[in-house]
């Protein structure tokens, strides 16, 4: 008996002990946040703001948050509606691509992509046995009569008015119809969970990025929507060392390199170097134009696995 | 006897040929053409591939470039191309010569590209002794200024656009500026879009005249967005002057979603697709209704017949 006693009154003992560390702990937690909310709230700098029923108020700087981006119901509706007024077009120069792949990067990184996932890739062309070969970067070709857009069933993809052709991934049912029907494969399938799915799951979904990506939807170029937004080139654009890319406003008449930064005539651009379009012969009007692969100032390299031959 | 027809074959080729050199002392290059640089760099791949066009192209008469081994015709020859008497010319009179021809001289305006004119002015300068005494442009010097600036008239007419630039002296007197180099630029979505031209130096009156171009577009009324500067800082730090001008061609953006097309979405598919969706399923489920209102019918038929 006394032995149990002993035992019991060990037991007790140390549960006390335990419950009072523990309430120690968790009460010099308490203190500790107590502290440093009061620390955080002494420098007392107020702003005024207005609220949505139209009051001015007095907030504390401490408590405003910064937000993550508009509500998604704002995010869907100017995505669906495009900018007014714009019609974009992209020029690549053939001449000029020698496969440095940092538009690929640039927009892998921009769209949330794993680096086997493309929505712009650089292929090696060969057009016949005796031709030279080239290198190819191939975006998605936002068509003037989409085939993609014709066969979804859900209306998840479709063309805004500046000419961008989008996907709306809260929409796609993931049935790849528009996979089948695009014949420049310019479109990818979510089938497995995306890159930091985790990192970014509480982030508002934004059509104009097709971020955060979702698993067993659509994914493809998006010409960098929000960042036309904000006036700026596309990833692709901007990030290219070779002056590859032109990017502008058809109704402006102007392409701009991202590389120079120098703006040029967009109808002279084409005319003066044979620009074209790919598969013209489908009728699928892309707003991609190609210049031909001609006066290029450096040894084509196929060799891909070769790192030294990459740049 | 053979040797005699050739050579009376040549002495009449070279007579033809002074006849046609008579002039060639006189050869004046505008001063706009002389300011033009070679915008090349004197990399020995330059100089290599400036030295195989020469070759091809200029060689046959020229002889090489300072042994002096022209041909001896009469009664200019043609000049040592790596002397340094011919090296004294900015590159721009150069690359006019070039480009124009005089008396015997062909014009190679056409049958050289750009790219391969600058090699060889590339490769000749090669020769040159004092590269950076013949690189010098004959420049014009301005008074001391400040309070420098640029003065806009937009003819709407004919789209001209005078630019006059100016700049207050120690005196107080507000005088024009020479020589200066001016950018006219046009506001574009990612960019400015330079549409100043190749001479875009200011006159002895300070002023540049551009031509705007007839089919740039600009918004719904036409406007577009000016900018003028000092192409270089350098001179009199940054100077712009911006203005709204409705020079351009007015342009009324097409929205590709106002016409029913069949990539439109829903709300945009062509009326026939609509239409005949819609009479497919009022005729399909018609006739499954029909069939059902027959079959409900059965019964009162049957009691009828009994």
């Amino acid at each position: 008996m006394k032995e149990e006693t002993s035992n019991n009154s060990r037991r007790k003992f140390l549960k006390s002990v335990g419950l009072t560390v523990g309430a120690a702990g968790v009460v010099s937690g308490f203190s500790l946040l107590g502290a440093a909310k009061a620390v955080a709230q002494e420098p007392g700098e107020t702003v005024n703001l207005l609220t949505q029923d139209g009051q001015l108020v007095q907030v504390d700087k401490n408590q405003l948050r910064p937000t993550v981006s508009e509500p998604l119901t704002e995010l869907q509706k100017r995505g669906r509606e495009g900018i007014a007024g714009k019609s974009f077009v992209m020029v690549i120069d053939l001449s000029k691509c020698r496969n440095a792949r940092k538009c690929m990067d640039a927009c892998q990184n921009h769209h949330q992509l794993r680096p086997d996932q493309h929505h712009i890739n650089v292929l090696q062309m060969q057009d016949a046995e005796h031709t030279a070969p080239y290198f190819m970067p191939k975006p998605c070709q936002h068509c003037d009569n989409p085939p993609c857009t014709k066969v979804c069933p859900v209306d998840a993809t479709f063309k805004r008015q500046d000419g961008i052709v989008l996907i709306d991934n809260e929409r796609c049912i993931g049935c790849r119809f528009c996979i089948a029907a695009c014949p420049y494969s310019a479109r990818i399938f979510q089938w497995t969970e995306p890159k930091d799915a985790e990192k970014y799951k509480d982030l508002t979904y934004n059509i104009e990025a097709n971020v955060p990506q979702k698993k067993g939807t659509i994914s493809k170029c998006l010409f960098s929507a929000d960042r036309l937004r904000e006036n700026k080139l596309p990833s692709c654009v901007s990030s290219c060392p070779n002056g590859v890319y032109y990017f502008g406003d058809q109704n402006e008449d102007a392409v701009t390199n991202g590389t120079t930064h120098e703006t040029v005539r967009f109808s002279q651009l084409i005319e003066e170097n044979a620009g074209y379009t790919l598969l013209p012969e489908l009728g699928t009007k892309p707003r991609v134009y190609y210049l031909p692969p001609k006066n290029r100032a450096f040894e084509f390299n196929g060799d891909l696995l070769n790192e030294e031959n990459l740049h | 006897m053979k040797n005699a027809i050739k050579i009376i074959a040549c002495l009449f080729l070279v007579f033809t040929f002074t006849t046609a050199v008579v002039k060639a002392e006189e050869w004046s290059v505008p001063a706009s053409a002389k300011k033009k640089q070679n915008p090349y760099e004197a990399s020995t791949k330059n100089i290599s591939s400036g030295k195989k066009i020469y070759n091809i192209n200029c060689k046959s008469c020229h002889g090489d470039a300072t042994l002096g081994n022209m041909l001896p015709l009469q009664p200019v020859a043609p000049s040592d191309l790596g002397s340094q008497a011919f090296l004294i010319q900015t590159d721009g009179e150069i690359y006019y010569k070039v480009n124009k021809g005089n008396g015997a001289m062909p014009t190679f305006e056409k049958t050289l590209s750009d790219e391969d004119k600058w090699m060889v002015i590339t490769y000749l300068r090669s020769f040159d002794q004092n590269k950076k005494a013949s690189k010098k442009i004959a420049e014009v010097i301005n008074p001391e200024v400040n309070d420098v600036r640029i003065l806009l008239d937009i003819n709407k007419e004919d789209k001209r656009i005078i630019a006059n630039l100016s700049g207050l002296t120690k005196k107080g007197d507000r005088v024009a500026l020479q020589g200066i180099e001016l950018s006219i630029k046009v506001k574009r979505s990612f960019g400015y879009l330079d549409i100043s031209g190749d001479d875009a130096y200011t006159n002895e009156k300070g002023e540049v005249n551009v031509q705007f171009p007839e089919d740039l577009p600009g918004d719904r009324e036409g406007h577009v967005d000016l900018l003028v500067k000092v192409t270089d800082d350098a001179y009199y730090g940054e100077v712009n002057v911006d203005r709204i001008a409705s020079l351009g061609l007015p342009t009324d953006p097409v929205n590709p979603l106002d016409e029913r097309a069949m990539w439109g979405t829903r709300a945009n598919a062509p009326i026939w697709i609509v239409l005949s969706y819609v009479g497919g399923v009022i005729s399909i489920w018609g006739v499954i209704f029909l069939v059902l209102f027959q079959l409900m019918k059965l019964p009162k038929l049957a009691k009828t017949e009994e």
